[in-house]
């Protein structure tokens, strides 16, 4: 029994036998902590600290189904005694729940617990959750606790950093450093140097300026990192208005690193040569290539500012281009290609090549000629004239037909044609002229996917993965390696096939020519891929999801390398990764799944009472039949498509069969959720999220949605949007049909519909839509 | 100067689709995939040429004993020396140089690597089949020093369907 608050007396026998398996807990070997504790539980069944220990075993000995168990089970019994705090802790953690987890660690601590590393364990739970308040305590008392490392004073710098209380945050970074300043070793330099940076970012970040430069500039000895210094010291000068000294350190930066276009930008603005006459600005960039005659910014930025319709345009246009073709550097056409926004710029750049082609292409290297032709079909493309790209890059191709290049253009003029299927085998055509080249394969690999031909796309992209020992291709590498890319393409091939065979179903269901056979393999298939394309969508979801949990280690590791800075950007970036362009490509394949077996439960819910037995049974025995043949096949093709080694659910059926036993719209709004804060200014996240709370018959936040969803498409100008008056008409039907709806609600939502959008109380809903339609 | 804008380089697995490639445009018979697959082999004469970095032409031959009778460009490309016949010469049985890059001295290179070859393995004669009516080739072939037989070999290309299917020999002593 544990005795008074907080003090677990190890009285009896059974906590000595407690304390044996502890260690052996410790030391990893869990069978033999489990066997001991279980001894304890014989003879005392409500020792809760054996309990709790039984439930972390329980989770090391593959019972991770009861472990859970055991941990509430002891924490009931005695939730003011800190071991079975710890435990509940520790098994929180290995379960990576860190909110519970920071829950019970913190209840240890308080409890009296004298295990000290608790406080550093729960400062990576908090940080994990992002409970910076707590944070703070936390990483102070460990401190309290360890002085005498630095880590653990950065530790506090950088809690108290991320509560944006700055000055206590330079002020501990300042105290430790009057500390250590005489022990400093060689080895030690490194931390210094980037603790110091942190320091003065934080200063700049509290809005002080020129404190941060003078510090910057007393600090200058301990600063190893000559980049980070320079940089700081220009942005700093020139945001204290400090331009001309602010341009001396910019044209240092420059002698560093001539390629980087940001420090020509920034240089301009330090000289305030932006708003001088163009010819200023060209003559400041003619003397700058001169320093710098192979870097490419001075000579193509003074193309981005000289207007289309400047005589000097022209020349300077030409000087930039014609000696890349001559040279034949494969990049020439994506070099302009950003001038082409300008559509002036863009016709000079085209009488360029056309008039280079005209006069001057007979007397040079072949090879000018197909690069020549090479940039005008690319050029023809981007005009959407794809006729006149397919000569040129036919042409090109009839010239040097070894010129890998070629055909990736191709194909991409195919593909714009819509012929996937020629596209991607033009693709493969380049791609066996050069078999070890990485971008080709990658690309011939993506064409069979947009091509539906996912057998092949795996097939050629297995060249350069992993292939284990037994598997048929490199398709399990691709998930082990996190090849999100490979992966989504995939999932959207197989939607594309399921979808396929869906219409082909129901085309086949209205023609009346009823063919069981043929009906039921359209439904298998139809089964199949939308299982298969579930799972690959759900595979990329649980790699952001160790892409977050992988932040874990780094809460302790960064601050003991001293590397504050860049720990504090990977927090950052961890909070923003749910709108990663392809995590958001996955959700949006994702949620139009899920709204269709919506609908599909919806179906079954109705048919249901309809669904006579007799003709399950009839199905039954057909099925067995055919199903001895099937095995093999089947087996086949899950050597093809698994995602690991024994996956239980290779081909998905169990993804879906969840799914439609569960309530699917609240799974998805588990999903889309983190877009609510991250990402606000995402079309998807409303679209998504409109959807979801008609469903739902949340009303007042399907408004808001259509409202947000309003501010990011008209991007605040005055126009209106088809998308929306069709989703004010939606919600308000909805509204209308729904007789369950609470009054008060009701009239909120009408309310709030006549204000946001003024016009849908005045006219009829079809005057609306016809006001509501570009 | 800076380094040769034409150079020759090895076959490999990865670059063998460039081989296929230049001879398919090229030159109107057909190789088979087994001949490809075996100029990957070690004891091959074969090199493919560069032009700026891009590949634009290749060579592959082998050595013969000039004794056998040859009747056709199918039994040719069968047949594989036995390792009891001491050959006497080496036989060209693919040479291509992309259109546009004709004229640039490319050819000559590989020429010049077999003449180099029938050095290293003790042989003076090198030896083609021309398609007659390629005067192209065979005006190349006798600019570089080869010499026409006076006989046509009757029917020589036949199977491979195409027009006045006979050819010439050529050969260079070296």
């Amino acid at each position: 029994m544990a005795g008074k608050k907080g003090t677990p007396i190890f009285s009896s026998r059974e906590d000595a036998n407690f304390r044996e398996a502890l260690k052996l807990f410790d030391s990893k070997q869990y069978k033999k902590a489990l066997k001991l504790v279980e001894a304890n539980l014989k003879k005392n069944s409500s020792h809760s600290e054996s309990i709790a220990l039984k439930g972390c075993c329980y989770y090391h000995t593959g019972n991770q189904d009861e472990a859970e168990a055991y941990i509430l089970k002891a924490v009931q019994k005695s939730p003011e005694n800190y071991l079975v705090d710890h435990l509940a802790g520790i098994y929180y953690r290995s379960v990576e729940n860190y909110e519970e987890a920071a829950k019970w660690l913190k209840q240890s601590n308080d409890n009296g617990s004298p295990n000290k590393p608790i406080l550093r364990d729960l400062s990576f739970m908090q940080t994990q959750i992002r409970d910076y308040k707590n944070l703070k305590d936390s990483r102070q008392q460990y401190l309290e606790n360890q002085p005498g490392f630095r880590a653990n004073w950065t530790g506090v710098a950088v809690a108290l950093h991320l509560n944006k209380e700055y000055s206590n945050a330079v002020s501990t970074l300042v105290k430790i450093e009057g500390i250590i300043k005489d022990y400093l070793t060689e080895a030690d330099r490194y931390e210094q140097s980037e603790c110091v940076l942190y320091k003065n970012s934080i200063i700049a970040e509290s809005g002080d300026i020129s404190k941060a430069l003078e510090t910057l500039e007393s600090d200058k000895d301990e600063i190893r990192d000559g980049l980070s210094f320079l940089e700081y010291k220009a942005k700093y000068l020139l945001m204290l208005g400090k331009n001309q000294e602010a341009s001396v350190e910019y044209r240092k930066l420059l002698q560093r690193n001539p390629d980087n276009v940001g420090y020509y930008n920034l240089l301009e603005v330090s000289l305030g040569s932006i708003s001088k006459p163009i010819d200023t600005r060209i003559k400041l960039y003619n003397r700058l290539s001169k320093f710098y005659p192979k870097s490419d910014p001075p000579k193509f930025l003074p193309l981005t500012f000289v207007p289309g319709s400047h005589e000097s345009f022209k020349d300077l246009a030409k000087a930039y281009i014609l000696p890349q073709l001559r040279r034949g550097v494969p990049a020439t056409f994506v070099n302009v290609k950003p001038l082409y926004k300008n559509h002036k710029k863009l016709k000079a750049i085209e009488s360029i090549v056309l008039e280079f082609f005209e006069n001057d292409i007979k007397q040079l290297d072949p090879t000018v000629f197909v690069w020549t032709k090479y940039f005008l079909a690319q050029h023809y493309l981007y005009l959407n004239d794809l006729k006149s790209a397919s000569t040129h890059i036919d042409d090109a191709i009839n010239h040097s037909p070894t010129l890998v290049e070629l055909y990736i253009i191709k194909a991409k003029i195919l593909k714009h044609q819509k012929e996937y299927i020629k596209a991607s085998e033009i693709m493969n055509e380049g791609r066996e002229l050069d078999l070890q080249d990485r971008f080709i394969n990658t690309k011939a690999t993506k064409y069979y996917f947009r091509a539906n031909k996912v057998d092949e796309a795996i097939e050629c992209i297995s060249l350069f993965t992993k292939i284990e020992d037994g598997s048929v291709n490199g398709n399990k590498d691709l998930h082990l390696m996190q090849a999100n890319w490979a992966l989504v393409e995939t999932a959207e091939a197989y939607t594309r096939l399921y979808h396929e065979y869906q219409s082909k179903l129901s085309e086949l269901k209205e023609s009346e020519e009823s063919n069981e056979e043929v009906e039921k393999e359209l439904g298998e298939n139809i089964e199949l891929y939308r299982g298969l394309a579930l799972k690959r969508y759900n595979w990329i979801i649980k790699i952001f999801k160790t892409y977050y949990n992988d932040q874990y280690d780094f809460h302790s590791y960064c601050m003991r390398r001293g590397t504050p800075r860049d720990y504090i950007e990977t927090l950052k970036w961890e909070d923003k990764i749910h709108t990663t362009p392809i995590y958001i490509r996955v959700l949006k394949g994702l949620s139009n799944i899920y709204f269709e077996l919506y609908n599909e439960q919806l179906l079954a819910k109705a048919e249901e009472e309809d669904d006579s037995s007799a003709t399950k049974k009839q199905k039954n025995k057909k099925q067995k039949k055919v199903k001895a043949q099937a095995n093999k096949k089947r087996s086949e093709l899950i050597a093809k498509v698994e995602a690991e080694k024994d996956d239980t659910d290779p081909l998905g059926q169990k993804v879906v069969s969840d799914l439609l036993d569960s309530d699917i719209i609240e799974s998805l709004f588990v999903l889309i959720k983190p877009l609510i804060d991250e990402g606000k200014d995402l079309r998807l996240t409303w679209e998504v999220l409109f959807k979801i709370y008609l469903i739902q018959g949340k009303y007042v936040l399907a408004l808001q949605a259509i409202k947000n969803l309003n501010r990011i498409l008209s991007r605040n100008e005055p126009i209106k949007l088809a998308s929306i008056g069709t989703r004010v008409i939606e919600l308000s039907d909805t509204l209308a049909k729904d007789n369950n709806v609470n009054v008060a609600i009701a009239k909120v939502v009408e309310k709030g519909i006549n204000s946001a959008f003024p016009e849908f109380e005045q006219l009829s809903k079809s005057e609306f839509l016809q006001i509501y339609s570009k | 100067m800076a380094r040769d804008i034409i150079s020759l380089d090895d076959l490999t697995v990865n670059n063998v689709g460039v081989f296929k490639k230049i001879n398919q445009v090229v030159l109107p018979t057909t190789y088979s995939e087994e001949w490809y697959k075996e100029s990957l082999e070690a004891d091959q004469i074969v090199k493919l040429a560069f032009y700026s970095e891009l590949p634009v032409g290749a060579v592959k031959a082998k050595t013969i004993n000039s004794s056998h009778k040859i009747v056709s460009y199918e039994n040719m490309q069968q047949q594989q020396i036995n390792s009891k016949i001491i050959p006497n010469a080496i036989y060209i049985e693919s040479l291509a140089v992309l259109k546009a890059y004709r004229g640039l001295g490319i050819g000559k290179k590989l020429l010049q690597f077999i003449i180099e070859q029938s050095k290293t393995r003790f042989v003076h004669e090198i030896l083609l089949h021309v398609h007659v009516d390629n005067t192209e080739s065979i005006e190349w072939y006798e600019k570089q020093g080869f010499t026409k037989s006076q006989d046509i070999i009757k029917d020589y290309y036949k199977a491979q369907g195409l027009e006045n299917p006979d050819a010439y020999i050529l050969s260079l002593t070296v």
